[in-house]
Order: C-alpha cells, then structure tokens, then sequence
C-alpha cells in the first residue's frame, strides 16, 4: 500500500511544482509553491527525515510563500517575448541531460555511507539524543555557527536595501479573538519544539520559524503596531544569537582549547542554553526578513 | 526499493523543471521561485542518497536542514533587491 502512496506523492510532487512554476497569475504560482513545499514536506516524513521536514514545512513552504507574497505585486512582469523554439529546445534538452545524468549518479554510487556509525559511536557524549541536533550543534556545530552569520548578513543586506513593508490589514473587533488564539499556541509550539529538538524530531530552527510565522500573522493583522516592529530592541536580538554562538564558541576555546568543544558532561547545558538563544534570534530575523526594519530615511 | 526510486526520480525531475524555468523566464519572481524548487530538488536528493538500512544518515539530513535556512536568507535578500530594482525602474 505504502509503495502506491509514495507514488501518488511523487507525481502529485512534480506535476504541483509545473504548475507553480509555469501558471500564469503569480497568486497561483506562489499558492502552487506552497503546495510544493508542503506535498516535500510530506515525502520527507516517509523518508525517515522528520526534523527536516518540519523545517521544510515552517520555512521552505510557510515563510518562503508569504515572502513571495509579499512580493507578487511588487516586482512587474517582464515583458514576455516568445523564446524562439530551437533555445526552448536546446534549454529542455540540457535540463533533461542533467536530470538523467543526477538519476545515473545516484544509482550507480555504490559505496558503503560513513557518518552513520560514526554518529551512533559519538551520540552518547554528545549531549542530544537527537542525531540531527547532534550533529547540527555538537559535530558540525561550525557550520551551524557560520550558517547563523549568513542569517545575520541577509538581514544586514535587506536593512541596507530597506523595501517598503508590506501593509497590514487590521481585523478590527476580530484582533482580540485572534490574537488570543494564536499567541498561546504560537508560543507552546515553538517552545515544545525547542525542548523537543534535545530528545526528537524539533529544535531551534523549526521553532524559531514558529514563533516568526506567528509573529508575522500578528503583525498583518496589525496586532503588533509599526511602533514595535521600529524598535531597534528587535535588531538587537536578531544579532544577539550570532553574538552568544560566537562568545560560547570562544568560551569553549578557553575551557577546553578546541574551538565549540564543549567541555565534557556539560555538552546537554551548552547545547541548550545555545538553542534557546539561537530560536529567540531566529524568530527575529525572519520577522525582519519579512517586514523589513524601520521607515526608509 | 519502489519509494527510494520514486523519489529519486522526483527530486531529479525537480532539478530539470527548475533549471528549463530559470532558463527560459526573465522575470524576477519566476526566477527566485524557480532557485527555491531548485533547492526543494536538491535536498531531496540528498535525502533520498543518506537513506540506508538504519534509517536516514543525519549528516545529510543536517546538511539539509542548514540548506533550507540558508535559503530563506538568500530569497529575502533576492526579493529585496528585486523590489529595489522595480523601484528604480519607475522613477
């Protein structure tokens, strides 16, 4: 039965990502991307990778579609001249090919994965029971670190290039029931999320994400006023977690003499003080992403 | 084996529809949806390829994971920048 549905979801897969990227109203193209993202965000599951499909579900397909969103209107259509029929060829062609040669790549590689022992040696002195959290905050804990200073650059590059924020439609008498509703469980989420990601498939990015869509829907519905989102406070946080990862790493420098080696039997404290820092500065920088920072000059 | 096949094949298929996209369309948004299926393709690829016996190797998945954060940056700074040129354009 299982085959059948895998599939189904394949194809559904495919024939959903033609649709975004080919229909013509951009509503839809973006409606379509969500789709996409959401139907991946599923085949994920079923390829025993939860963690990265929560991630995919909340940012790829959640704040990613309302970024495009955002921007639908924003950006005009280009002119759209008719491509003449040998480059429509020659371009299907050549995607084709690689499409073709990524299938035989992957099919004929044959040789025996090395990280997954290694893992499952090195997780009980990790500190996570997780492998993903493991590896994301303890082994390649560095990439993670770098990962957040590219965070902080986008945010630094959308603060220089200061788009118009997007307005927001305030719900009126509904604004209470709303927000009432949905900041309790913006927030239990995100923070069952974060203390979930030690032990199961969650952690800091998945429920950074949370918090910021919540946010985000909040700030549409002009819940949080444009008085908040000006703040510099916001900023401060957003750099805030580059800035804490970056002190823990040195700290663990003196401590123990290897950079983001966390001192032995204390890795769980560590892994989670950072977390906690790096969800609270995740949720603001995508806030920012979206809204943009302050009234242009 | 059929659902390891099935996918493979989605996120090759996912890579050759977003390359004939971004290939063809000079419009700004296509082409910033376009890099996301892209991405969405590769990932699934890299998932599909850490799949084994023991369930899915996490060093993939992780590599995964820091892809999709990454790429949310990269497209807010991409739409910025496109928001910026439309704007430019009308002065």
């Amino acid at each position: 039965m299982l085959p059948v549905f895998d599939v189904v979801l394949a194809a559904a897969i495919l024939v959903s990502a033609a649709l975004a990227l080919w229909v013509r109203d951009r509503i839809a193209a973006v409606s379509g991307f969500l789709v996409t993202g959401l139907l991946v965000s599923l085949s994920w599951l079923r390829l025993g990778a939860p963690d990265v499909a929560l991630a995919e579900a909340a940012i790829g397909a959640g704040l990613t579609g309302a970024l495009l969103l955002r921007s639908a209107h924003r950006i005009p259509c280009a002119p759209s001249k008719a491509l003449p029929p040998s480059l429509w060829c020659a371009a299907g062609a050549l995607a084709i090919a690689i499409s073709g040669a990524i299938v035989w790549t992957v099919t004929s590689f044959g040789a025996a994965p090395v990280y997954p022992s290694l893992v499952a040696d090195n997780l009980p002195e990790s500190g996570a029971q997780n492998p993903v959290t493991a590896v994301l905050l303890n082994f390649r804990a560095w990439d993670t670190l770098l990962e957040i200073a590219v965070l902080f650059v986008a945010l630094t590059v959308v603060i220089m290039v200061a788009p118009a924020r997007p307005r927001t439609a305030p719900l009126g008498p509904l604004v209470q029931p709303f927000a009432r509703v949905l900041l309790p469980l913006t927030v239990l989420i995100g923070g069952h999320l974060l203390w979930q990601g030690g032990h199961a498939p969650g952690g800091a990015f998945q429920a950074g994400a949370v918090l910021a869509g919540g946010a985000i829907a909040l700030g549409l519905s002009g819940v949080i006023g444009s008085k908040l989102t000006r703040q510099n406070g916001l900023a401060l946080l957003a750099i805030a977690g580059l800035a804490i990862f970056a002190l823990a790493a040195l700290a663990a420098e003196v401590l123990t003499g290897a950079l983001l080696g966390y001192p032995a039997g204390e890795a769980k404290t560590w892994i989670i003080a950072i977390e906690s820092a790096l969800t609270l500065s995740i949720a603001a920088t995508l806030f920012l992403l979206f809204f943009g920072p302050a009234e242009r000059h | 084996m059929i659902s390891e096949y099935a996918f493979l094949a989605t996120g090759a298929g996912l890579v050759g529809l977003a390359l004939l996209r971004l290939a063809t369309s000079a419009d700004l948004l296509m082409r910033v949806l376009g890099l996301n299926v892209l991405a969405v393709g590769i990932a699934m690829l890299l998932l599909v390829s850490g799949m084994g016996a023991s369930g899915t190797d996490a060093v993939p998945q992780a590599f995964v994971l820091t892809g999709i954060v990454v790429l949310v940056g990269v497209t807010a700074v991409l739409l910025a920048l496109a928001e910026r040129i439309a704007e430019d354009r009308d002065e």
